[in-house]
Parts: C-alpha cells; sequence; structure tokens
C-alpha cells in the first residue's frame, strides 16, 4: 500500500512536471520563431515597399483590370478572372496586381507533365 | 472386417485428435464471446480496425490452440528420427540412462512468431509511428495549457494503481490494469508486455473495449461534472501555427521526454518520429508508409496475436472480471480528472476556458475530442470545441506515454 502511495504521489508529480515543462518551453521556442518571423516578414515588407513604391500606391487586386488583358484567344468569362484574384488573394497576403490571365493549352508540354496533371487532378 | 477395424480406428484417430475431443468448455465460451466482438466489430462498428483482428485472432486460438503453441524441444531415439526421415548427424544429442536421444527442435505455431513483435515490444512503438504521421499537434502547440488537461486525465490511472493494489493484484499487474485508464491501447500493449504479459489478452481486449465505448461511458461524466453555462462557453480560436513550430515541436518533445524519462522513449520517440516525417513534409512517401501500410500491417498482426492471447484458461477467470471492472473505473476517473481541470482551468481564466475539453485528455484520439465537441453543441449549436478539445486529446497521448514510463520504471518487474 506503502508502494501504491508513492507511485500515486511520483506519477502525478512526473508526468505534471514533464507535461508542465514542454508548456514553458513550446512558449519559449513559440515566442522565439513568431518574433523571427515577424521581423524577417517586417524586413521583407520595408524592402519591397522601399523598391516599389511607386507601384503600390496604385497597387490593388484590379480584377477589372484584369479582365481585359485576357489577350489569348477566347475572351476569359468575368466570373473566372474574380475567382482566380480571389485565390491569388487567399494565396498572397500583400497587395498584388494581376498582369494578365492566359489559356494553358492542354496538349503542350510533355506527356509525363499531362501524366503528372492527371494524376493529380483526378479526385477532381 | 479387418478393413472395417482399421476404418473405425482411423476415425478414432482423427477424432481423438480433433478440436472437438481436445477442447475444453472455456474455449467453446471463448468461442462465442468471439463471435459477440465480431459481431459489435462488423455490425455496431465499435472500433472495428482493432476489434475485428482481436476477435478473429481469440476464435482461431481457442479452435485451434496450436496455432501459439511455443516451440519445442523433442528428445528423440535413433530409431525414431529414421522413423520420421530425419538425418541424426543433423542434431545434437544428449545422453541419458546410457541412451542417446537426439534433440529434434519443433516449430511453434504461427502466432507465436507474430506474437514475439508484441512480447518484444516492437509493434506499439510501430503503431506510434503511424498515430504521428497521421497527427496534428498544431493545436497543441497553438494553446500549449492543453497539455495540463493531457496531464490531469492521467490521474486516473495512478488512483486505479491503488485500487488494484487493494484488490490483490500484484505492483506489477496492477500497473498494468491502471494504464487502461490512459485510453491508449498501444501504450496499455507495450506496459503490460513489459509488466504482466500474463494479463495481455482481458487488458488490451478491455481497452480496446473502453475507447470503443468513449460515446457511451464520457458525456454522463461530462454533464454530471459542469453546469449548463460551462457546457456553453465559446473559446477564443487558435492562433496559426507556422511551419516552422509543428517541425521543431517533435524534436523538442522527443529530447526532453527521453532525458528525464527514459522508458517512455520507445513510445514518444517513433510518435515524434512519425509527426516528423509528416510535418518535415520532405518525406512524404515514408509518412505515408508509416500512416497507410506499415500501420495497417502491425495492426493486423497486433490484433490477431494479441487476441490469441485470450485463451479460456487465461480469460475466464475472476482476475479478468476485476481488470475489467478496474479498467472501467480506470476510464472513468480518467475523464474525470481531465473534466475536474477544466474546470478549474476556466475559473482561473474567468470562464475563456470550455471544462469539457478536459475529458479529451484521455487519449482515444480522435474520439474523445469529437465527443466534446459534441457534448458542447448540444448545449450551444454554435459552439466548435473540436480543434480546442484536440489539443488536450494528443496532449494525451503524450501524456500517456509519460504515465507508462512512469509506471514500467517505477514497479519492478
Amino acid at each position: 500500500m506503502e508502494m501504491a502511495l508513492n507511485l500515486l504521489l511520483a506519477g502525478i508529480v512526473i508526468v505534471f512536471f514533464v507535461l508542465v515543462l514542454l508548456i514553458f518551453i513550446i512558449k519559449i521556442y513559440s515566442t522565439i520563431v513568431q518574433a523571427a518571423q515577424n521581423g524577417s516578414q517586417k524586413r521583407k515588407d520595408a524592402k519591397k515597399a522601399a523598391e516599389k513604391k511607386p507601384e503600390l500606391i496604385k497597387a490593388e487586386p484590379q480584377v477589372s483590370t484584369a479582365q481585359p488583358t485576357a489577350t489569348d484567344n477566347e475572351a476569359i468569362p468575368g466570373e473566372v478572372i474574380a475567382a482566380i484574384a480571389a485565390a491569388v488573394d487567399a494565396m498572397y497576403d500583400k497587395p498584388f496586381k494581376i498582369k494578365s490571365v492566359r489559356r494553358s493549352r492542354a496538349n503542350s508540354g510533355s506527356s509525363w507533365r499531362n501524366a503528372g496533371l492527371f494524376e493529380n487532378t483526378k479526385p477532381f | 472386417m479387418e478393413i472395417l477395424n482399421s476404418l473405425w480406428e482411423s476415425i478414432c484417430s482423427i477424432f481423438t485428435s480433433s478440436g472437438l475431443a481436445t477442447l475444453s468448455w472455456e474455449n467453446y465460451v471463448m468461442m462465442c464471446i468471439s463471435f459477440i466482438l465480431l459481431y459489435l466489430a462488423i455490425k455496431k462498428q465499435y472500433e472495428p480496425l482493432l476489434l475485428l483482428p482481436i476477435a478473429f485472432g481469440m476464435l482461431l486460438v481457442n479452435v485451434f490452440p496450436g496455432i501459439m503453441a511455443n516451440p519445442t524441444n523433442e528428445m528423440l531415439t535413433e530409431a525414431q528420427v529414421l522413423a520420421r526421415n530425419l538425418d541424426p548427424a543433423s542434431y545434437t544429442t544428449t545422453v541419458l540412462d546410457g541412451t542417446t536421444y537426439y534433440n529434434v527442435g519443433q516449430n511453434g505455431g504461427l502466432f507465436y512468431y507474430l506474437y514475439q513483435g508484441v512480447h518484444l515490444g516492437i509493434f506499439p512503438p510501430l503503431i506510434f509511428l503511424g498515430i504521428g504521421a497521421m497527427t496534428d499537434f498544431g493545436p497543441l502547440i497553438a494553446n500549449p495549457k492543453s497539455f495540463l488537461l493531457g496531464a490531469a486525465a492521467q490521474v486516473g490511472i495512478f488512483i486505479t494503481f491503488i485500487g488494484a493494489t487493494l484488490l490483490g493484484f500484484a505492483a506489477n499487474e496492477a500497473g498494468s490494469i491502471a494504464i487502461i485508464g490512459g485510453a491508449d491501447g498501444p501504450t496499455a500493449i507495450f506496459v503490460t508486455s513489459k509488466l504482466a504479459p500474463n494479463l495481455l489478452g482481458p487488458i488490451a481486449v478491455a481497452a480496446y473495449s473502453y475507447m470503443a465505448l468513449v460515446p457511451i461511458i464520457q458525456p454522463p461524466i461530462m454533464k454530471l461534472l459542469t453546469t449548463k453555462k460551462e457546457r456553453s462557453i465559446v473559446m477564443q480560436q487558435l492562433r496559426p501555427v507556422s511551419k516552422i513550430e509543428k517541425i521543431l515541436f517533435p524534436i523538442i518533445v522527443v529530447v526532453i521526454i527521453a532525458l528525464l524519462l527514459p522508458d517512455a522513449a520507445p513510445l514518444v520517440g517513433m510518435l515524434m518520429l512519425g509527426n516528423l516525417f509528416k510535418e518535415s513534409g520532405v518525406v512524404s512517401r515514408i509518412s505515408n508508409t508509416a500512416q497507410n501500410e506499415l500501420m495497417n500491417i502491425v495492426t493486423i498482426f497486433l490484433g490477431v496475436t494479441v487476441g490469441a492471447t485470450a485463451t479460456g484458461q487465461v480469460f475466464l477467470s475472476v482476475s479478468t472480471l476485476g481488470i475489467i471492472l478496474l479498467g472501467l473505473i480506470a476510464f472513468c476517473m480518467g475523464t474525470a480528472c481531465g473534466v475536474l481541470f477544466g474546470k478549474i482551468m476556466c475559473a482561473f481564466t474567468h470562464g475563456k476556458v470550455n471544462p469539457l475539453i478536459g475529458s479529451a485528455g484521455v487519449s482515444a484520439v480522435p474520439m474523445a475530442a469529437r465527443i466534446s465537441q459534441k457534448v458542447g453543441q448540444e448545449e450551444n449549436p454554435a459552439n466548435f470545441l473540436l480543434m480546442h478539445a484536440m489539443g488536450p486529446n494528443v496532449a494525451g497521448v503524450i501524456g500517456s506515454a509519460v504515465a507508462a514510463g512512469v509506471l514500467i520504471s517505477q514497479i519492478p518487474h
């Protein structure tokens, strides 16, 4: 019985100690990683802002301006342009400008490329 | 007439060597139990991935006990060796009372060899490898306080250890029974294979049965220990976790736990290796193999061989009833401790933590987290606790592995 009580106390203390230690370590490294990532992000933003300052003034998701740039064959429907712009917006957290939207030629490229494309889009 | 006698003798010989003559009533009872488990696995779909092979292993070993037989060493005279068309020169000899005997080895049953993966503690860590490759520790990294709930839910293990000791179980058996409270099948098997291999069958069956019964066992305890207001608490959305944090997590966890508690290293190490496969993103083939093919293969071997330990003579005893009862108590205690600690966290954070996520601190991934979500939504349909409950849930996997390490290191075996 004495051993059981010892194990009860030792078990609870050790399990809590190890997991509380992990809490602290995770908090510390998360803080460091976040701080490092925020710092590098800020530096990148500042650098890009300095490089592209004149352009940024009008750099907004310009869906309407993108539509006429569908230069290739037939015109791409507005809804498709809007969906592409939304997808790009979701991927990039920063202002962007779509310069052109072109249809890809289905049969272009090698057979391996087409096989890969087929493999990845098969479930859909 | 002679031909008829010969035919009768052949029939008698076949009958006496058949299961009909050699099996005892316990085997037939176990066959019935295996039929019930097969029904639960197939019809009710209670943890079918494990319950089905366990039940079938149980059935096979009780129909044909030889499938689990140990390898033996037969001592044969030279005449007997020659009668079997064996080469006497291939065998070592023993001389007894002036007669030379040849030591002819007999292979064990199929399951004996497969069972070595359980006996030597190989399969449970491999299962953990697959679990690691399937687990997203993001919710836990986003809210590391979830570790506390994962730790609290392990308290039931140690309380049950006292109960089992009081009921007269030896310390090693009590430890194996108590780990059922961790609600983690591979951990329970790993600890039992180290501490009390003789109890492997009943403990594995009890552990997986309770994991399958999580939706029935947990909600009444959760509702009993919480108020309607607490169950309705909506928690803040978790922050997104970066890839680098997810990659660092398994490395840091394995270093800390393996340094502090080496006995937990096989389980936690493989869990974290699997997770690193997943999060690193550079070994997707290995990651896919770990969570699919390898996991499935090991699950088959683990299931059938664990089921095969449940022979009638071992399983049908008073101690099995004690194990099943104590396992249930351990599981309920773990759930209750998790919820109660959730209440404490709720009070300390001024109502920002929904205590229902505490019940997910017992492993049983992801079923326990789903139950937190379900019970929470019964009170507030717009409440989504699933991701918040996944934190304690995966913390419970780590917590139960740590508790296993404590049991293995502290209990003499």
